[in-house]
């Protein structure tokens, strides 16, 4: 070895071998050193991580669209770990990844209560303009002077806030009234959080018809102010034959729990303000 | 060699950022908000004069004496990737929130050129060091380094508020700012004590 060695060291012929062996040898001595090192430091400095977060993570979505409330998806499997939230914060994650999580967990799930986001105003181009708006489109800006240009207080402008903010591409300004396509929505509360006019309503999961109307007005006012508006006649909670609907503030408020899903109320409203989803 | 004329030069008129332009992704990229660009320049700060401190004596008393200069980038490239890993261990476990706001850009300090410029300027610069010199331009380039980020970050939270062309609104001003400070900074150039 020591013959070998000296070969090695002593032949001119060799010299470029014996500074590539010198490279390699003080490459390896400091790759020993800084391992040695790195290995020391994330000894003490250990930060103990739940592997059970890793899981969720997994399970989630991962669409990051912040709907729980929290900053995304690695911050929500943070607090649901630590259980501060509730696995049903999360809208997007389907039914079967919830009851592994809720498995990882080692938690009760039912099933839970999903919802989803509809547009409770048909107004549009039926709402009449109480004046001409001309300026920014945007209609947060649009409702900063003097609430917008409609008559009606709580109709949707049309110009197509909810549609930049949605993340799936699932709301549409048709007729000149925002329409979200449940297929593509998911259910992520951007809209509902922004309406500048609050138009968007949170309804339960199961929900199979919606009120497309918010004003709390009644008869001739919103006769006046638009051609699709709920009048408050109450048509809608007589005919239903479960007693589901009830009139609160003008405006028919469903009990989703008990509605069958018969449509009565669909084709009794005489202003066609429940719509089927 | 003078001690002032290094921390001037290293602080000043020779600014890592804005007069050398080195290390301009964390410069644009983290600094959004004063706390977290302050986060990164005490970090960059800790890792250039960690590094000045230990790639120093390396070059000076192992890789000249025995003839392999050749190995200097190899060597510093992984001396400063070894340090960052090391301080992300340490930060992660002391700021968690400090470690989520620097997100991919800690690990990025691996690839700042401020870092592997400020080893390289220690031994193949202008101005020769000896060891206490280059752990002086180290920790005050990176002092430098720090203040640019901050001046930087604090001009970028006022333009938040303001309403700005939709052209040039975000990124685009803040290239503008980052010229507008360069060519500020470039006044000190050519001052020494």
């Amino acid at each position: 070895m020591n013959a070998i060695l000296y070969f090695l060291a002593n032949d001119p012929s060799k010299v470029e071998l014996k500074s590539v062996l010198i490279a390699i040898g003080i490459m390896l001595v400091i790759a020993i050193v800084f391992g040695f090192l790195i290995m020391v430091v994330s000894k003490k400095f250990a930060v103990e991580t739940d592997e059970r977060e890793e899981t969720v993570l997994g399970c989630l979505a991962g669409a990051n669209c912040g709907g729980c409330g929290k900053a995304g998806c690695g911050a929500f499997a943070h607090s649901l770990v630590e259980n501060k939230a509730e696995i049903d914060d999360c809208a997007v994650t389907d039914k079967k990844n919830k009851e592994k999580i809720a498995q990882v967990l080692g938690i009760e799930y039912s099933g839970g209560s999903t919802f989803k986001y509809v547009v409770s105003c048909n107004g549009g181009d039926n709402a009449a303009d109480r004046n001409n708006y001309v300026g920014v489109g945007d209609c947060v800006r649009q409702n900063m002077t003097a609430g917008g240009r409609k008559q009606c207080k709580t109709a949707c402008l049309g110009a197509g806030t909810c549609v930049t903010l949605c993340k799936s591409d699932a709301i549409k300004v048709v007729n000149g009234v925002a329409v979200i396509d449940q297929d593509l929505c998911i259910a992520c509360g951007a809209c509902f959080k922004n309406c500048p006019k609050s138009v968007i309503a949170k309804i339960d999961g199961s929900a199979k018809v919606y009120v497309a109307c918010s004003t709390k007005c009644r008869g001739k006012e919103v006769m006046d102010a638009c051609k699709m508006g709920c009048i408050g006649c109450g048509l809608c909670a007589k005919n239903c034959p479960e007693g589901a609907i009830k009139m609160v503030n003008n405006l028919p408020v469903i009990d989703y729990s008990k509605c069958v899903g018969c449509y009565a109320c669909v084709d009794r409203c005489p202003r066609k303000v429940i719509h089927k989803l | 060699m003078n001690y002032l004329t290094i921390i001037f030069t290293a602080m000043l008129s020779a600014n890592f950022v804005l007069v050398k332009f080195l290390g301009i992704c964390p410069f644009l990229g983290v600094s959004k908000s004063t706390k977290s660009a302050f986060g990164m320049g005490v970090a960059v700060t800790f890792v250039m004069t960690i590094t000045c401190l230990i790639t120093y004596p390396i070059y000076t008393y192992i890789l000249v004496p025995l003839g392999v200069e050749y190995l200097e980038i190899i060597v510093f490239i992984f001396v400063i990737a070894s340090l960052v890993q090391i301080i992300e261990i340490i930060i992660k476990k002391i700021s968690k929130p400090l470690y989520n706001a620097m997100g991919v850009y800690l690990p990025l300090i691996t690839t700042n050129c401020a870092v592997l410029g400020v080893a390289e300027i220690c031994i193949a610069g202008d101005i020769v060091f000896d060891l206490l010199g280059a752990v002086t331009y180290g920790l005050f380039g990176g002092l430098g380094f720090t203040l640019a980020m901050i001046l930087m970050s604090g001009m970028r939270e006022k333009l938040d508020t303001l309403s700005l062309p939709k052209p040039i609104e975000g990124f685009p001003v803040s290239m503008l700012l980052a010229c507008f400070m360069a060519m500020a900074f470039n006044v000190f150039v050519g001052i020494s004590f």
